[in-house]
């Protein structure tokens, strides 16, 4: 461990170039633009200047308990990928928002979330992790509200809410936490963990912590922002939650899967089952999906949900874990270099269009072989065909499972739900294949019946230079790691294991041998089964000139954030709290009308002056009883009986 | 010599807020120079008063042998002494601005510069005697700057405020008989001052009239059931209700509770008690009750008093702990809180004063347009909310912390309250920025955004200058922490 002031640089320098962003762009927007683009390329040589260097980093005292950074092997390898996707968003950004307004505002934001992020991926405490996870919930609101529309501003509503309610509960997990074990040192934390004979106590300080970054992680049931807000915001902004804020989540998840509950049976079956939930459903939705951004969204989704299936396999798995670990960081990267190449794609998409629905930017890429081809390296990517990246970590997550089978089979325990996994995990990556090769077919290979308003400025280029430039080579790391795996993906598992607690497999895994290609062969099939028998004949439908368009099939009621959340939140529980305030309001009340009947006089028939009704009547009578016996002479005759009954009750 | 020093902040503005009743000032220059140095002077003084004199405790006045006037700076005193002259300054500033809207403005610089002495007055206290009469004579100097306006609304609004003040004062004099009786004094000292002997066999009776002395002073303070004025007086100019229900008044409520439980009764005599349970649920209930009822409010100004509501009860529950971790973690919510709040009382005081507009939905779009003014209010308010790493995320963690640390197992109603009122904090402060930056509508009525834009320097200084306090002291908590610690384990 040696100290390197390059850690709190990379967390802080963005803060402050983001505030003389807003300044520069205030007078220049080009050289706004330019300061932008040096910024990100600088803190993206300075995650790299991190390779190899066990370094780490404390500022004691700020913010009471003091922040704390590390960058060892897998903290290092997620800056990288945080910087090097930042930089080429940002790079992406300054042609897709030429006809945005507020870009001073974006830019601004942006690079505070940059920094914000790297807090998260660089902290050495689970407080330090909080701070900045909770300014990067609240600068990326900024980020997805960006085009300020009705539906943007909702779910942009929705972002914020699931981020402070998340973030909240995470805090009450962290506050029980720090007082169980007196640190909340992530290594600490591990050492302390250790020690422990009865975890069962810490399970639900566990799950209160795992809230909050599963939220952002977008893990059922806690995803339901997701569909909504990823299509809401602009691409490039998209590209970054998809690709970076939700990994934010994920590194949450490992610190508590792989430190706190290291090789915890009981947490890993809990991790397992929100993973396999979320993996089918994200699938499920975006089969169903009929818009561009909407389907890669839950596509997004589904793959959180492969990397939390491979996080649970890590804690069922023990100490022969190391397929899992290795499957949960490559596809952790793996899932951010294709979502990378989808966004910035349908970004192109946008840019040019305005226009999302399937059946509108329908056919628009047949003519555009450089984007096709870009997008085509993206969906192989991540529908798993060998020889691209995806394979690569989703045969290691399925070996994981087969593995944990043969493990349960020679015990003599029952193999079935673990089977089921093994299924459901197939029958995922079927699905991927099927709602990619459904937006590829519609976006690049059929014609679009209805296309007059598309094809125009046919010999204007649709995108820049630089965009296409970073498009392609964003596009061609994808098969050069599936090609290669032992180079390159071999190498960041390798220097991931030290934080997940696992050792390098005993024998390198033969990726491309036959029993490792039967599960991709196995998807495959599902795939074309899904796309040919449901996709083109239920999601599909002939419409009155009889051709056939896409149609969302989806039961509107079917809304976990509509039918439940939303209400819950906004009508319930506001009423139920309501209610009660009133109650306890009621009780002061009561208690005064009551002081005031005894005391004061405000009946009818006088002369009262409005403000003054509680002070004093005005008899309009000269009877003189009657003032008596209800004026303000009562008030002291009542004062005179209460201090009688008092003496009496003294003397006696 | 010392001794003077130290009553002189106190004296100074009594006398000279009495002497500026009756002047006519020319023009409204020559006023804001003789009000604004004579504040600046006094602030000198209270911090002269509080770190350098080293008076000890300082007589002014004998009645018998037992009851007597007096004055010390002790650490909880340097605190509040501290928080109040510097917020004070500011405000004054603030004010010179905003109350050329308001009118009679000789009237009500006078009282405010008399209020400046008494709340000192309040804060330097050396025996609960004098400590209770400068709270009584608060009560009666900010009547008049409640009812300012002195239309059927601010009448109202001080009728009110009056009769809740006397009842609570009342309540808080059955404590001092008692502790007269029961006590080896009535000087403040910490671990309190109650007789063993004395109290032997009495301990129920005593618990009693602790209670009706907290719920008295609790009148000041917010505490559920006696909260009613606190809403009603926002009708009071924004200043007032910045600086006297955000700091001056209703701090002095919490601070009392403070002298009450530490250095009165004692925590020794309290802690696991049922008294002790009691107004550990009654601030809990607060807690949430104010929040709950801040979301509701479309009214800004009334928004941010049931806010305060909310998070005066954060304070009491801190002290109601009765560790020192937690008078630790109250005080800090305190300064806090006092620094934030004031700063959201004066930016709805620049939107109402630039505007005319009170209501939530009324100021839609205008984040762009008053810049300093809304970007002040985000900021303090993230603050508010305990957004890490601002401020008042270490307060409440502190708070919770402290709960937890005290074992009290009614502590963890506390900790699941705070938690409640974290959200529901988010939600009604969040609603306003997110309304003021991102307008539903594209369009509206003409004349909507007429007069939308910053107020000049006189308000926006302070409004910078509160939120960069703000920051700062969000940002670098130690050295604060460090000496509110020493204050709350009695050190000094």
């Amino acid at each position: 461990m040696e100290k390197n002031i390059v850690l709190p640089l990379l967390v802080f320098f963005p803060m402050v170039a983001a505030v003389l962003s807003y300044l520069i762009g205030r007078k220049n927007k080009e050289a706004r633009n330019i300061w932008v683009s040096i910024v990100t390329f600088l803190v993206m040589i300075g995650t790299f200047m991190l390779v190899g260097k066990d370094a780490s980093y404390s500022l004691p005292g700020f913010c009471s308990l003091g922040l704390s950074f590390e960058g060892d092997g897998l903290r290092v390898i997620l800056a990288i990928v945080t910087s090097s996707i930042w930089f080429i968003t940002t790079l992406f950004s300054k042609e897709y928002f030429t006809h945005f307004c507020n870009r001073n505002r974006y830019y601004f934001f942006m690079l505070m979330t940059l920094g914000a992020t790297l807090g998260v991926f660089l902290s050495g405490d689970l407080y330090t992790t909080l701070i900045f996870f909770e300014i990067m919930s609240f600068t990326s609101f900024v980020l997805v509200i960006h085009e300020e529309k009705e539906s943007t501003i909702r779910a942009a509503k929705s972002y914020l809410g699931v981020a402070i309610i998340g973030g909240l509960v995470t805090l009450m997990g962290l506050f029980l936490m720090y007082h169980m074990a007196g640190t909340l040192n992530i290594d600490a934390l591990a050492e302390f963990m250790a020690a422990q004979e009865d975890k069962r106590a810490f399970y639900a300080v566990g799950v209160l912590i795992l809230f909050g970054f599963a939220a952002k992680a977008g893990i059922f049931p806690l995803h339901t922002w997701l569909p909504e807000s990823y299509p809401a915001a602009p691409a490039p902004a998209t590209a970054l939650l998809s690709c970076v804020l939700s990994k934010a989540g994920i590194f949450g998840v490992l610190v508590l899967s792989c430190k706190i509950f290291l090789h915890d049976a009981n947490w890993g079956g809990f991790i397992l089952f929100l993973g396999v939930i979320t993996m089918v459903l994200g699938a499920v939705l975006a089969v169903f999906s009929v818009n561009l951004k909407r389907t890669l969204a839950c596509s997004s989704m589904s793959q959180i949900g492969f990397i939390v299936v491979a996080i649970g396999m890590q804690g069922l798995l023990g100490s022969h874990n190391a397929l899992a670990a290795g499957g949960t960081i490559l596809h952790v990267i793996n899932h951010s270099l294709l979502k990378l190449v989808l966004f910035l794609s349908a970004g192109v998409v946008y840019m040019n269009l305005q226009k999302l629905n399937l059946n509108e930017i329908r056919g628009w890429g047949k003519d555009k072989p450089l984007l096709k081809i870009s997008f085509l390296m993206a969906v192989l990517g991540i529908g798993g065909i060998p020889f691209w990246n995806g394979y690569i970590s989703k045969t290691m997550i399925h070996e994981s499972i087969v593995e944990y089978i043969e493990i349960l089979h020679e015990a003599g325990l029952a193999t079935g739900y673990m089977q089921t996994v093994e299924w459901l995990f197939l029958f995922s990556g079927g699905l991927t294949l099927a709602y990619m090769t459904k937006i590829f077919v519609a976006l690049f290979v059929e014609k679009n019946p209805y296309a007059e308003g598309n094809s125009k400025n046919i010999h204007e280029p649709y995108m820049s230079k630089l965009s296409a430039i970073l498009l392609i080579v964003c596009a061609v790391i994808l098969p050069v790691i599936g090609v290669v795996p032992h180079m390159t993906a071999d190498k960041i598992a390798d220097a991931s294991y030290h934080f997940m607690g696992a050792h390098a497999p005993e024998h390198a895994v033969h990726f491309f041998a036959w029993i490792n290609l039967k599960g991709a062969v196995i998807s495959v099939v599902i795939g074309a089964l899904v796309y040919f028998l449901f996709i083109r004949k239920v999601l599909m439908v002939k419409d009155h000139n009889g051709n056939l368009v896409y149609v969302d099939r989806w039961p509107v009621g079917l809304n976990l954030e509509n039918k439940i959340y939303r209400p819950a939140l906004l009508s319930w529980l506001p009423f139920i709290g309501a209610f009660f305030a009133r109650l306890a309001a009621s009780l002061t009340d009561g208690f005064i009308s009551i002081l005031r009947m005894l005391i004061f006089n405000d009946d009818t028939g006088r002369v009262v002056p409005p403000e003054d009704q509680y002070f004093s009547t005005y008899a309009d009578s000269d009877d003189d009883e009657e003032v008596y016996g209800e004026g303000f002479a009562k008030s002291l005759l009542m004062i005179g009986i209460g201090l009688a009954v008092a003496m009496l009750y003294i003397l006696f | 010599m010392n001794g003077f020093a130290t009553i002189l902040p106190v004296i100074f503005p009594i006398i000279a807020g009495v002497a500026l009743l009756p002047v006519k000032f020319k023009n409204r220059k020559q006023r804001e120079a003789w009000v604004l140095s004579i504040t600046i002077i006094n602030t000198i003084f209270a911090l002269y008063a509080i770190y350098f004199a080293e008076a000890g405790v300082v007589t002014l006045f004998h009645f018998s042998e037992r009851l007597s006037l007096t004055l010390h700076v002790d650490g909880l005193s340097k605190v509040f002494g501290t928080m109040v002259s510097i917020l004070w300054v500011i405000t004054t500033v603030y004010a010179f601005e905003y109350m050329t809207h308001e009118g009679r403005e000789d009237k009500f610089f006078a009282f405010f510069t008399m209020t400046y002495g008494v709340v000192l007055g309040v804060a330097f206290s050396g025996n609960f005697l004098t400590m209770y009469l400068f709270y009584e004579f608060l009560t009666l100097a900010t009547l008049p700057l409640v009812m300012h306006a002195m239309d059927d609304k601010a009448r109202h609004a001080g009728k009110t405020y009056i009769f809740y003040m006397m009842f609570g004062a009342a309540l808080a004099f059955i404590a001092f008989v008692f502790l007269y009786c029961y006590g080896d004094g009535l000087e403040f000292v910490y671990g309190g001052v109650l007789n063993r002997q004395l109290v032997a066999g009495n301990e129920y009776t005593l618990q009693i009239v602790f209670l009706a002395a907290f719920f008295g002073f609790g009148v000041k303070a917010a505490v559920l059931p006696f909260y009613r004025w606190l809403p009603k007086a926002s009708v009071a100019p924004t200043p007032v209700t910045a600086l006297l229900h955000a700091v001056a008044v209703v701090k002095s409520g919490v601070f009392a509770i403070v002298r009450l439980i530490y250095f009165s009764f004692g925590t020794e005599f309290l802690i696991g008690s049922w008294a002790q349970s009691v107004i550990l649920i009654a601030a809990a209930i607060t807690i949430v009750f104010g929040s709950t009822l801040a979301l509701r409010m479309p009214h800004i100004k009334r928004r941010f008093a049931y806010s305060t509501i909310s998070n005066l009860s954060y304070i009491v529950f801190g002290a109601a702990l009765m560790t020192p971790a937690g008078l630790t973690a109250g005080l800090l919510h305190m300064i806090y809180h006092a620094v934030i709040k004031i700063t959201l009382f004066f930016t709805a005081g620049a939107i109402l004063y630039k505007t005319h507009r009170e209501y939530l939905y009324e100021v839609e779009g205008f984040g762009r347009l008053m810049p300093i003014t809304f970007l002040s209010m985000a900021l303090t308010g993230v603050s508010l909310v305990g957004v890490p790493p601002f401020a008042g995320f270490h307060s409440k963690w502190a708070l919770a912390t402290a709960a937890v640390q005290s074992g009290n197992p009614v502590a963890y109603i506390g900790i699941f309250a705070l938690i409640i009122s974290a959200v529901l904090t988010a939600l009604y402060i969040f609603y306003i920025i997110v309304r003021a930056y991102f307008p539903r509508k594209k369009e509206y009525p003409k004349g909507y955004y007429e007069h939308v834009s910053d107020p000049n320097y006189y308000m926006t200084v302070p409004l910078v200058v509160l939120t960069i306090i703000t920051v700062v002291i969000g940002l670098f908590p130690s050295n604060l922490l460090s000496i509110l610690e020493k204050v709350a384990t009695g050190i000094i």
